[in-house]
Formats: structure tokens, sequence, C-alpha cells
């Protein structure tokens, strides 16, 4: 379908179209022309019942006329009979012709003609015949009542009459089958015309759509791409989808683009490629501006800019080589320079050196001097000091022997009282023994006492005051042997109050007889300080003597130095005079390697 | 009526006065090689042997203490027989003699031991008499005061 082209795919869809309308009108016109020939049979229906009644009209007219003339002889009744007969059997005859299609009612309208025109032609005429020829005659109306003509016209007429009708029935039951079904064709030609309007009306639609579809589809696409390209989206592409005119066109469009893209891209690779060139050239060029000479140039070619390259990078190049060369003879310069200046310094610094030593060394000479004279007293003061320290030591040793003496007693003292509170202790002891003697006593009395109670009882009333005594001893040898207990008690803690004290006494003893042995060492110390400063001052007197010497030599090492420091404060002079002179040789070769330096040369 | 009160353990008990003899300190006993544990041993009262019964020890509990109060009281034993035997009752914190009015003697109430009588309140609590005469069991009796042996 999509590779259809346009023409084709609206040639197919208006064709479809117009097919499906010729069908619906072939339908309907088929419809029709069945509507019209039931129409026809109607109509020919009719036409024959018009017929018979007509036949049946004139058949009663002649009878009727018949009637009138028998009963009353008046010729004029029969005046139109053979008009009325004619009529008859023309009307008949045309019912035949109409129904010739149709046998069997052919069948019964020639037998009905037969019988009908028998009755006309001879029947009647006999009738009227016979009438005639009675004439005037009274009774004749009754005799041809009467007579056997009459009644066979009649059943002769009847009997046609019947068939007519049987025939009149037959039609008549055809019309309204034939009706039915016109009606029914109605009221389908009514569906074919809404339903095959609708179909038609549907599929036009669809088939609008899917062309609409197939044509206007790729047409937006490629305005879309087209409107891209020219907003300058040179990567604009449509995608193929059908075989047709406007495929055809995409795909051209596509190829367009495509070496549109080329083109612009090699346009814009040439540019960048020039101004790369051009761009590598300005850096050298600028860094040579600002001093760098070592930039290389690397565009090269037969082309302008390459030869442009070429040239300046040999302009370069013996710009380079003449700057080398100013610049190694400006460090030269500024080298040798140096080296002079500093030789200068270093003998200007050791002639400074040397004024500053005799300076130094002459200070110092009569820092000795002074200090030899203050020495002189310091020693002075000394000897008078060791004097004083040989009388103090002296009495020192005086009161410590003293002292050694009371630490002495202080010993014999503490002896005698712990020897008195062994003493104590021992007594302590034998009140004790005397304690267990009254607490024996005691309960030797309570016993006593008891078995004195126990006697009493048994002497009865006679005992009975012994027994009160008894009582009271026993009180008493209670109460002595609380006290006793109370004593004994007492006793123990005065015992270990006097142990505890002999203790305290021991430790006391001890410390002193350490304190004694202490103060005999520092007496024998004190007697070797004082032996060790009494030999001190005559070798006092051997250092005052060395001293004074010493004061004299310094005098005279201060004078030369004085000497010498002159002349080496004229030394200095000189060479400051030439120092200054190297110091502007120096400035003048750092210009020049300064301003040559700003060039660079070395990659 | 008098009574001697001593201890029993923690509780007092009282030895009617006319059946004491005398009250001696606690003397050096001389013990008896296997007899029962009550006995604690044989005195010598002025040259009459004389079995010492621990009070402590025939009522079931632990021997007696030896305290500066624990005493040997000799008594009056009246053998069923009608002899009077001199026996020493070893008794712990013996404290005197106290008299008890024969009014405010009650029986106990509960039969125990054959020895412990009535009882008596006072101040310090109850007082209960002991009966020296029904202080020995029989066998206990016949060992310590045999029939061919007589009473000093």
């Amino acid at each position: 379908m999509n590779n259809l082209s346009i023409k084709n795919k609206l040639y197919i869809g208006f064709g479809s179209i117009v097919a499906i309308i010729l069908l619906l009108l072939i339908l309907a016109y088929n419809n029709f022309s069945r509507l019209t020939d039931a129409n026809n049979w109607d109509k020919h229906t009719m036409e024959v019942l018009i017929e018979l009644d007509r036949v049946n009209n004139a058949s009663l007219q002649i009878q009727v006329d018949t009637r009138g003339y028998i009963l009353t002889g008046n010729e004029t009744f029969i005046a139109s009979e053979r008009e009325n007969a004619e009529q008859l059997k023309q009307h008949i005859a045309k019912a035949v012709q109409l129904t010739a299609d149709n046998a069997q009612q052919n069948e019964r309208l020639k037998r009905a003609q037969a019988l009908l025109a028998t009755w006309a032609d001879v029947n009647i005429r006999r009738q009227i015949e016979k009438r005639r020829a009675l004439g005037d005659t009274k009774g004749a109306a009754d005799t041809l009542g009467q007579s056997s003509e009459l009644k066979e016209a009649a059943a002769i007429v009847s009997t046609a009459r019947e068939l007519m009708e049987q025939a009149g029935e037959e039609e008549r039951r055809l019309l309204a089958e034939r009706s039915a079904k016109s009606v029914e064709l109605h009221s389908s030609q009514n569906n074919l015309m809404i339903g095959g309007g609708i179909a038609v009306v549907v599929l036009s639609v669809l088939i609008a759509y899917a062309l609409a579809r197939a044509i206007l589809g790729p047409l937006s696409n490629l305005t879309a791409a087209l409107s891209r390209l020219g907003g300058g989206d040179e990567s604009a592409r449509i995608e193929v989808t059908s075989g047709d005119e406007l495929g055809k066109v995409s795909e051209d469009f596509n190829k367009m683009a495509v070496q549109l893209q080329a083109a612009t891209r090699r346009e814009l690779d040439l540019t960048n490629d020039l101004r790369r060139k051009v761009d590598a050239l300005l850096v050298t060029v600028s860094g040579a501006a600002n001093g760098d000479l070592t930039g290389k140039i690397t565009v090269t070619g037969e082309d302008a800019i390459g030869q442009l390259g070429e040239g300046l990078q040999r302009m370069f190049d013996n710009l380079r080589q003449l700057l080398n060369n100013v610049q190694k003879a400006g460090i030269q310069v500024t080298t040798s320079a140096t080296e002079i200046a500093a030789s200068a310094k270093q003998q200007e610094a050791t002639g400074v050196e040397q004024a500053q030593t005799s300076v130094e060394v002459l200070s110092t000479t009569k820092e000795i001097s002074s200090n030899t004279s203050q020495l002189l007293k310091t020693m002075e003061d000394a000897t008078a000091v060791a004097d004083f320290t040989t009388n103090a030591t002296s009495e020192a040793q005086g009161n410590l022997r003293r002292m050694d003496q009371t630490m002495q007693n202080m010993v014999n003292a503490t002896d005698s009282i712990n020897a008195k509170l062994a003493a104590l202790s021992e007594k302590a002891s034998n009140i004790n023994s005397v304690l267990t003697t009254i607490t024996k006593v005691a309960d030797q009395t309570n016993i006593l006492s008891l078995n004195a109670a126990i006697e009493a009882e048994k002497a009865g009333e006679a005992g009975r005051g012994f027994s009160v005594v008894a009582t009271e001893i026993r009180r008493l040898a209670d109460q002595t042997s609380v006290s006793t207990w109370d004593i004994e008690q007492m006793l123990k803690e005065m015992q270990s109050a006097v142990s505890a004290s002999v203790m305290g006494m021991d430790k006391f003893s001890e410390e002193i007889r350490r304190s004694v042995g202490e103060v005999r060492q520092v007496t024998d110390q004190l007697s070797g300080v004082m032996d060790q400063v009494q030999k001190l001052a005559p070798q006092f007197d051997a250092v005052l003597q060395g001293m004074q010497a010493q004061a004299v030599g310094a005098q005279q090492i201060s004078e030369t130095m004085m000497q010498l420091n002159d002349a080496t404060q004229q030394t200095v002079e000189s060479l400051k005079a030439t120092s200054e002179a190297v110091h502007q040789l120096q400035y003048a070769a750092g210009d020049l390697q300064s301003s040559v330096s700003t060039f660079a040369v070395n990659a | 009526m008098k009574v001697l009160v001593f201890h029993i353990g923690p509780d007092r008990y009282g030895l009617p006065l006319r059946q004491v003899r005398r009250v001696l300190p606690l003397l050096e006993l001389k013990g008896i090689p296997l007899a029962p544990d009550s006995v604690a041993g044989l005195m010598n009262l002025h040259g009459a042997p004389t079995p010492v019964i621990d009070l402590s020890r025939i009522s079931g509990g632990a021997p007696s203490r030896q305290h500066f109060d624990t005493r040997i009281v000799v008594a009056d034993y009246t053998a069923p027989d009608g002899k009077v035997h001199a026996l020493g009752l070893m008794a712990e914190r013996v404290q005197g003699v106290h008299d008890v009015s024969t009014q405010e003697l009650a029986p106990s109430g509960v039969q125990a031991a054959p020895f412990l009588g009535q009882v008596a309140g006072d101040a310090k609590g109850m007082v209960q008499l002991v009966e020296v005469n029904d202080l020995l069991p029989a066998e206990l009796r016949a060992r310590l005061f045999p029939a061919e042996v007589e009473a000093g």
C-alpha cells in the first residue's frame, strides 16, 4: 500500500467509493423494477375484475330488460337488447383475453363465455319470441313465467355467474397475495436505502482518513525537516516510510542534507586549520615580544602562512645567537668584578678585625690590672675572715664539750628512772598476791556464814540472833569480794601504765645516747676545720706578692697594643677606597646583565 | 521454810535447809573410774569417804563449771530402808539461804524428774524445791550405798 504512487492511491480510494455507490444503486433499481411489476400485476387484476363486473352488469341489464318485456309486453324494454348482448360478449371476450396468462382462469371464463353466448343468443331470444307470440293475451306473463325456457335460462345464467364469481374470487386472492409481496418489497427497499447509505458514508470516511494519512503524514514530516534545515540544523533527516513520490522526495532531501553537512564540515576544518596556525605563530611572536626567544615555530609549508613561519624562525635563530653572545660577555664581566670586590672586602674585614682585636686586647689588659687590685683587697679581707674563723671555732669547741657533759647527766637520770619503775612494778605484783589472799579469805568467810546460817536454823529459836549475825557476815564477805575485784582492776591498769613508761624511757635514753655521739663527731670536725684555717694565712701572703707583679706587666702590654691599633686603622682606610671603585664596576656589569637577561634564549 | 538456793543452768532451785548438813568450798575430789557421769567423785569428810553427785549433770545438763561460788553441799540422804547417809552435792552459784513461805508453794504440774518438787515465785523468778531422798535412782543408790556397808 505504502509503495503505491499518490495517483494510484487516489484512484483506488475514489474508485472504491464509486463502486460502493454503484452497487447500492443497482440493488435499489432492482427493487424498484420489482415494485413496478407488482403494480402492473395489481392493475391487470383490477382490469380483469372490472371486466367481470361489466359482464355481470350487462347480463343483469339483459335479464331486467327481458323480465320487463315479459311482464308488460312493451317493446321499449327490449329495444337495446341486441346492443347489451353485444356489450356482454365484448366484455367477456376482453376478460378472456386478459386472463390469457392464467390457464385455469381462462378456462373458467371461456366456459362462462360460451354459456353467456348461448344464454343471450338462444335463451333470451326464445323468451322474447314466445312473449311476442303470446301478445296481449291475458296471463301471458304468468304463462311465460311458468315456462321451462325461463327456468333453463335462469340456470344457465346462474352457472355462468358462479363461474365468474369463482374467477373473481381467484383474482382477489391473487391481488391480496401480490399486495403483501409488494409491501414486503417496499420495506426491504427502505432497509436497503438506510443501511446502504450508512455503509457508504462510513466506508467513504474510512477511505478518506486512510488517504489523508498516507499523503499528509509524510508531507508534514518533510515540512518539519525542511524548516529545521532552514533553521540551521544540518543533521535534520526524514524517515523514509513509503515508496511513493513523497518517499522519493524524502530520500532526495536526505541526500541533499548529507552533502550540505559534509560541505559545511570541510569549510570549518579549513578555517580551523588556518586559525590554529595563526595562533601558533601569534603565541611564539608574542613570547618573543615579551623577551622569550626560546619558542620554536612549527608552522611550515608551501603556502603563505608556511613561508611566513619559516622566515620568522630564521629571524628568531639569528636574534637568539646574538643575545647569547651578549649574555655570556656580561656574565664574565660580572664574575670578575665580584671576585675583585670579594677579595677587597676580605682584606678590609681582616683589617677591621685586627683593629678590633687590638682594642679588645687593650681592654682585656686594663681589666686584668683592675681585677688584680680588686683581688688584692679581697685577699686582705679573706685573711681577716680566716683569723675570725679560728677564734669562733675554738669557742664552739668549748660549748660542745659542755653540751656533751649535760647529755651524759641526762642518760644517768633516765637509767635511775627506769630502775625506780622496775621497783614499782615489783611492788604491784606483791599487792596482787595480797589481793589473792584477801579474795580467798572473803570466800572462806562466805562459806562460813552459810554454814553458820544453816546451824542457826537447825538450832531453831535459840539460833535466831545468830542467824542475823551470819547474814551480816555474809554481806561483808560479798562487799570485800567486790572491793577486792575493783582493786585488782586498778592494779592491772597501773601495771600496764608502768610498763608503757618503762618503754618510753628506754626509747628516750636511746635517743640521748645517739645525740651525744653526734655532738662528739661535730666537735672533732670543728677541730679539723680550725687546723686548716690556721694554715691558710701564710699562703695568702704569697698570693698577694704574685698579684702585684702581674699588675705591672699588664700596664706594659697595654701601651704596646695602642701603637699597633693606630697602624691597622690606616690600612683599613686605603682598603675602603679600593672597595668603592670595585663596587661601581660591579653595578655597571649588573645593569648590562639585567638588560640582556630579559631575553630568554635557552629552551 | 528456809531453803538453800543454787542454780542449774539459768534456773534457780532450792534445797530444804533441814536436810543440809553444811556447805564446803570446792575440794579436790578423787575420781571413781567406771562410775556413772553424774558421780563427780569421792571426798574425804572428816575421815569418812563420801560420794559427790553433780547436780547439773544428774539434771541432764553439762558438768558444773568451777566458779568461785560453786560449792559442795553435804546433805542427809535417807535411804528407803531408813538409814541416813551423808551425800555431797556439787552445785553452781550457791547464793545463800532464802525464806519461802509454805502458802506460796504450789505443785509444778509437770512431772519431769522424780526429785523435782513444788515451786514458789518471788521477785527474782521461780524457785523449785529439790527432794534429796528422790535424787538417786535405785541402781545408782545400790552402787553408792551397798547394803553391807554401814553409814558413818
